[in-house]
């Protein structure tokens, strides 16, 4: 029975100084393993269905909900990789898919001490330069992202496509934040702006944005947008 | 990220049932692989209420080409499809002597270090007359062999199963798994919770073996004859704890309980029909 106490106590030993281990990590801020990271965002690289209308962007929210702040940044630290990731207002940036922090092991840090956060893979329709957005282009890059999210997740099969979700920059009047209908006989309708979050869960619910659904405009169509939008989100229901 | 996180890590000692870990896309060439060392409290063997600590090694290693060793199993994912696994399964099934399962787990020498396997256990036998298998046959460990699927409902809710042939003295024990896992509740900000339940379902062979006693065996042992037939033997439920220290450094720590069934349940090497499996470990993530 000695043996077996001994081990127990060498371990519990061991345990004792885990704490230590996680203050050390504390200070040099927060982390997310960058494997655990590139498992979740490569799965949009191996998708084989069409995709070419869409972008995937990694997302990072703070976990309790507060806000990342202005400046906010991810860093990849690796023993030789040292990558800045810059994150935009809704706090995505571009995820790097390296062999070398894969095999480095590497972290992303975010450079707020203190601030739990999660990343969270967004996958949303392409913005065009010139704002202007066929409704049948919508309407395919709309399929496209179910298609992925049926891909990566069976219960989804049912849901449908209904329409997109344009998300604008809080900075500026809501008059340059919003986009018009141009219909195919010319008429134009403006698209009413509202608040709201950008995407489905999110905390922040305070960015202007304009929902255009499909069937409100069952024929050709044209979405065209006064300033580039932050992202546009398809709507799945 | 729904996925994210998630670690089916394996233990490598003590664990009936075949561990798959959920598919790792990973870049060409690249590996992920934990190594650590804990302990582990658990039934010296299935339905006895006699417990043993022993020394518990943790291993596992996914490859970019699907292969993986997880604890005591070790197989290939055939698939890269978030929403379905499948693919070949070896498994050590850890032999029992009169002491109990696990002292002789030969598929853990073939990783080659001297760690792992059970702490030799110095109780005085003397007094261990009722706690062990005296006059029963010594069961070899065995290498079974078989296939896994695991469907996705959710990136959250995994069922799993798995078939494995080849266990017992006679290499004919068959072993069908079925479970369900909850991957990765999210307690903290390193902190991560899976629960899982599942069935066993066995052959008549594999239930000889392990929960059957013969006439020579009853002959010279304290144990009553009994012809143990196939079907449901044991149902269990499972949570695991990873506390991931840093990037490198986890705590795992795991919580088992398993009730045997059927004619297992009914074997005269039972005393308790509810076991319990608790374990923690260190693991350094490469």
């Amino acid at each position: 029975m000695r043996a077996s106490r001994q081990l127990i106590a060498a371990f519990v030993s061991l345990l004792a100084a885990a704490p230590a281990v996680v203050q050390a990590q504390a200070q040099a801020g927060e982390w997310v393993s960058y494997r655990d990271a590139y498992r979740a965002m490569v799965q949009f690289e191996k998708y084989g269905g069409p995709k070419n209308l869409l972008q995937s962007q990694l997302q990072v929210q703070s976990r309790d909900h507060a806000g990342l702040g202005e400046g906010a940044q991810l860093t990849l630290t690796g023993k030789t990789t040292q990558l800045n990731l810059p994150l935009d207002a809704l706090g995505r940036t571009v995820f790097p898919l390296t062999k070398a922090a894969y095999d480095e092991n590497a972290a992303l840090v975010l450079n707020r001490k203190g601030m739990p956060f999660v990343l969270r893979p967004q996958v949303t329709i392409a913005p065009r330069a010139d704002g202007q957005y066929d409704a049948a282009d919508l309407r395919t890059a709309c399929a496209q992202a179910l298609g992925f999210v049926r891909y990566v997740d069976a219960s989804q099969r049912a849901r449908q496509c209904v329409g997109v979700r344009f998300v604008f920059p809080r900075k500026g009047s809501t008059e340059t934040a919003g986009a018009r209908l141009r219909h195919a006989e010319g008429g134009e309708q403006a698209l009413p702006v509202t608040s709201g979050a950008a995407f489905t869960g999110d905390p922040d619910e305070g960015f202007p944005i304009v929902t255009w659904r499909f069937a409100t405009a069952p024929g050709r169509a044209q979405v065209v947008t006064y300033n580039a939008p932050l992202a546009i989100v398809p709507i799945f229901e | 990220m729904n996925k994210l996180l998630f670690l089916a890590l394996g233990a490598a000692c003590g664990t009936a049932w075949a561990q798959t870990p959920a598919t790792n896309p990973m870049p060409d060439g690249s590996r992920d692989m934990y190594v650590g060392l804990g302990v582990q409290s658990a039934p010296r063997w299935d339905g006895t209420g006699s417990r043993k600590v022993s020394a518990l090694p943790v291993l596992q290693v996914q490859w970019s080409n699907g292969l993986f060793i997880s604890g005591m199993s070790a197989g290939m994912h055939l698939t890269d499809s978030p929403t379905f696994e499948y693919g070949p399964l070896v498994a050590v099934q850890p032999g029992r002597d009169e002491t109990g399962t696990g002292q002789t787990v030969d598929g853990a020498s073939s990783w080659g270090t001297t760690l792992i396997g059970p702490v030799p256990d110095p109780i005085d036998k003397r007094h261990m007359v009722a706690t062990r298998l005296e006059g029963m046959d010594k069961i070899g460990a065995r290498l079974q062999g078989g296939v896994f699927a695991n469907y996705y409902l959710t990136p959250q809710w995994r069922l799993t199963s798995s078939v494995l042939y080849g266990a017992g003295n006679d290499h004919d024990g068959a072993r069908l798994d079925l479970g369900v896992q909850r991957l990765a509740f999210e307690l903290g900000s390193q902190h991560r919770v899976s629960v899982s339940a599942g069935v066993s379902i066995v052959n008549r062979n594999y239930n000889q073996t392990y929960f059957g006693v013969s006439r020579e065996e009853a002959s010279r042992s304290r144990f009553s004859y009994y012809e143990a037939g196939g079907g449901l033997q044991e149902a269990h439920v499972g949570v695991r704890w990873n506390w991931a220290l840093s990037p490198s450094w986890m705590l795992t720590s795991n919580l088992q309980a398993k009730g045997l069934l059927g004619n297992a349940a009914k074997s005269p090497l039972v005393e308790r029909s509810t076991n319990l499996t608790v374990s923690t470990a260190f693991a350094y993530r490469f």
